[in-house]
């Protein structure tokens, strides 16, 4: 018999504190099926995308069923596009673009990525009109999902790219004014980007994958805000070392859950199960916050001194949680400061508590990076591009995976809001602190060369 | 050399010493005891036992030696002759899941769950249920047949939970012995259907 109070407290998991599969997310290979022809190209990539996610919606679906435990959104990672599609002009990235969105929404898909480019080192003919084409795909499609990858540890940072890109996010937003610039909350820029993620916007299938995989990302804020909050409210002395505790075997009981779903899934529809991913994705709701989690800890104001050690404690504990809970841990894997989907950390900036170069500080200890942050619809392309410059020199710098989702809310200034909506969110827009500062520097373009990888200090 | 086997149940107002007691007699007068299950609900003291024995057992003359060595404890006690074990599954095929039920206490609502899987043949094999004060919790074992949907068992015991301020869970077991147990994720077989794995495109 199962112990009542180990069935009610995996059930409170989900009742009360929102424990979900944030996502299933199929990788598909979609190499095969290059072609010079556009409409044999794209032909292939629907016949191949509905071959294998097919049944993804229904399977989902009687997981969920079986296990009692919600799958919030199942979602499609695909090769690189600017690879599938090299051999094509600018209409024809798009074209595959649209191929994606109407995919997407024939096999009840809520988002599929993949419209993706590597450049940390330099850039194809292909990479380039993938980047060119960005405004218009963002704006006039609903699924899909892009990223670019501008540096490695290996390669150095991109710096030609990183200034097209921000150029990109002006015309992007200028697109989608009506919806705050929302385009832009459909592409990340990455450093370091991992080849199995499977969050969006910045899920691609990448190099070293199979055909096809099942990757899952958990979410577990609200879940390990109750466990904080809990042990604080038992006994207010506990040190954080009691609470880095706490946080590690609720962690393995979250990604415990995700690898169940996953290889059940994976199971269901004969493929190859990937990895869990265990960032704690949070949502607008109250109760579903990573900034709450910090608060439990005691960081009443986020964006106070301290708030950048609890965040530290809080990743590494829910790694080595994770890791202990499976073998097959991967993706980002860290807990997201996604300022506009985290209702806390949305108002600490209404407040005035978070600044930006607070939430730069913050991400050189968590996942991902400059996540979902509106600025003023008049910053610069060159401004954009030093902010995600900057991002991306964290990754680069200290190995890990950073990134930078940065939205340019058109005529709206600081102080003013934005609103994005669903689980998107919104938030008050963010001041840069001298803006114009560094159009110098980034107008230099060429490559940041890759870092030393000794003399560590 | 043939086995009897016997069901035997007592039932006391709990203190110390009651399984030594009731466990001495059953070795002494030559049991084995093949499964057991004990416990105490409400200071009630509560005991199952399957004991076999190398011969047949007079039931009245096994139950007065159970009464007679735990007189301190005022037992009461039930033997009954075990029928022989078919080994065959009440749900063929049947899967474990547990089902959590919670709301407000009040009379039948037990009844009414269990109606509901009978109905649609689910068997019980293990239940826990307590009211503390207004509130229901009840949480149990049961095999669900192959065929039946998790999801048409959860709908069956909302409909009767509605408006009755109860709400239901059906999971398989594997939830809970993932986020419980640190042994690998166990996975069930999926289920059969034509043409098993997706080939390679």
């Amino acid at each position: 018999m199962h112990r009542t109070e180990d069935v009610l407290s995996t059930l409170g998991m989900v009742r009360q504190h929102k424990l979900d599969v944030r996502t299933v997310t199929m990788g598909i290979d979609l190499q095969p099926c290059g072609s010079p022809d556009l409409k044999t190209l794209c032909d292939g990539i629907r016949a191949r995308i509905v071959h294998y996610a097919g049944r993804l919606a229904e399977v989902c679906r009687e997981v969920e069923a079986r296990y009692g435990i919600p799958i919030v959104n199942r979602r499609i990672a695909v090769s690189p596009i600017a690879h599938v599609a090299a051999a094509h002009t600018a209409e024809g990235y798009v074209a595959v673009a649209r191929t994606l969105d109407a995919v997407a929404a024939e096999i009840e898909v809520d988002l599929v990525g993949g419209f993706s480019a590597l450049v940390q080192k330099g850039w194809t003919q292909g990479d380039r009109r993938l980047i060119s084409v960005l405004p218009e795909v963002l704006s006039t499609t609903k699924r899909v999902c892009a990223s670019v990858n501008v540096g490695t540890t290996a390669a150095g940072i991109n710096m030609d790219a990183i200034l097209a890109i921000g150029h990109v996010l002006k015309d992007t937003a200028e697109r989608t004014r009506d919806h705050d610039g929302f385009g832009c909350a459909k592409l990340v820029i990455f450093a370091n980007a991992p080849n199995d993620n499977p969050f969006m916007a910045g899920a691609f299938h990448g190099v070293g994958e199979p055909d096809c995989v099942i990757n899952i990302g958990v979410s577990g804020p609200g879940v390990v805000k109750a466990a904080v909050e809990d042990l604080v409210r038992h006994d207010p002395n506990v040190t954080l070392g009691d609470i880095a505790e706490e946080i590690k075997s609720t962690a393995f009981r979250v990604t415990r859950v995700g690898e169940l779903i996953g290889r059940e899934v994976a199971s269901r529809l004969g493929v190859a199960f990937g990895i869990v991913d265990l960032s704690l994705a949070p949502t607008p709701q109250a109760g579903d916050s990573v900034g709450e989690i910090l608060q439990a800890m005691g960081v009443l104001r986020l964006g106070a001194p301290g708030s950048t050690a609890a965040l530290a404690l809080l990743n590494d504990a829910v790694k080595k949680g994770g890791s202990f809970a499976s073998s097959s841990v991967g993706g980002l894997s860290g807990a997201f400061v996604a300022v506009s989907e985290d209702l806390a950390l949305a108002e600490a900036v209404e407040r005035g508590d978070l600044t930006l170069a607070k939430l730069e500080a913050m991400t050189a200890v968590c996942s991902v990076g400059l996540d979902m942050i509106a600025v003023p619809g008049d910053t610069d392309a060159e401004t954009l591009a030093a902010l995600i410059a900057d991002e991306a020199a964290i990754g680069v710098i200290n190995h890990k995976t950073t990134a930078s989702r940065l939205i340019p809310v058109p005529g709206k200034g600081p102080g003013e809001r934005a609103v994005f909506g669903g689980l998107f969110g919104e938030m008050v827009i963010l001041p840069i602190h001298a803006a114009g500062g560094s159009t110098a520097f980034v107008r230099h373009g060429g490559r940041i060369p890759a870092p030393l990888s000794s003399l560590r200090n | 050399m043939s086995m009897s086997t016997y069901i035997v149940t007592v039932t006391a107002i709990d203190c110390v010493g009651i399984v030594h007691s009731v466990t001495g007699t059953l070795r002494d007068h030559g049991g084995n005891i093949l499964e057991l299950s004990q416990t105490v609900m409400r200071d009630y003291f509560t005991i199952i036992l399957a004991v076999e024995f190398p011969e047949p057992r007079n039931t009245r003359t096994l139950s007065a030696a159970i009464i007679a060595n735990g007189a301190k404890f005022d037992l009461n006690v039930e033997v009954i002759a075990a029928g022989t074990p078919t080994h065959v599954a009440v749900v063929e095929n049947g899967e474990r899941f547990i089902l959590t039920v919670l709301g407000v206490d009040r009379p039948g609502n037990i009844h009414g769950i269990s109606e509901c899987l009978m109905r649609n043949g689910v068997n019980i094999v293990d239940l826990h249920a307590r009211s503390d004060g207004e509130k229901f919790s009840l949480v149990m074992e049961a095999f669900l047949p192959q065929a039946l949907s998790p999801g048409v068992v959860r709908q069956a015991l909302e409909q009767f939970g509605r408006g009755l301020g109860l709400e239901s869970y059906v999971q398989h077991e594997n939830i809970f012995l993932a986020t419980t147990e640190p042994s690998p994720v166990r996975v069930g077989p999926p289920p059969p259907r034509q043409g098993a794995a997706v080939a390679p495109y």
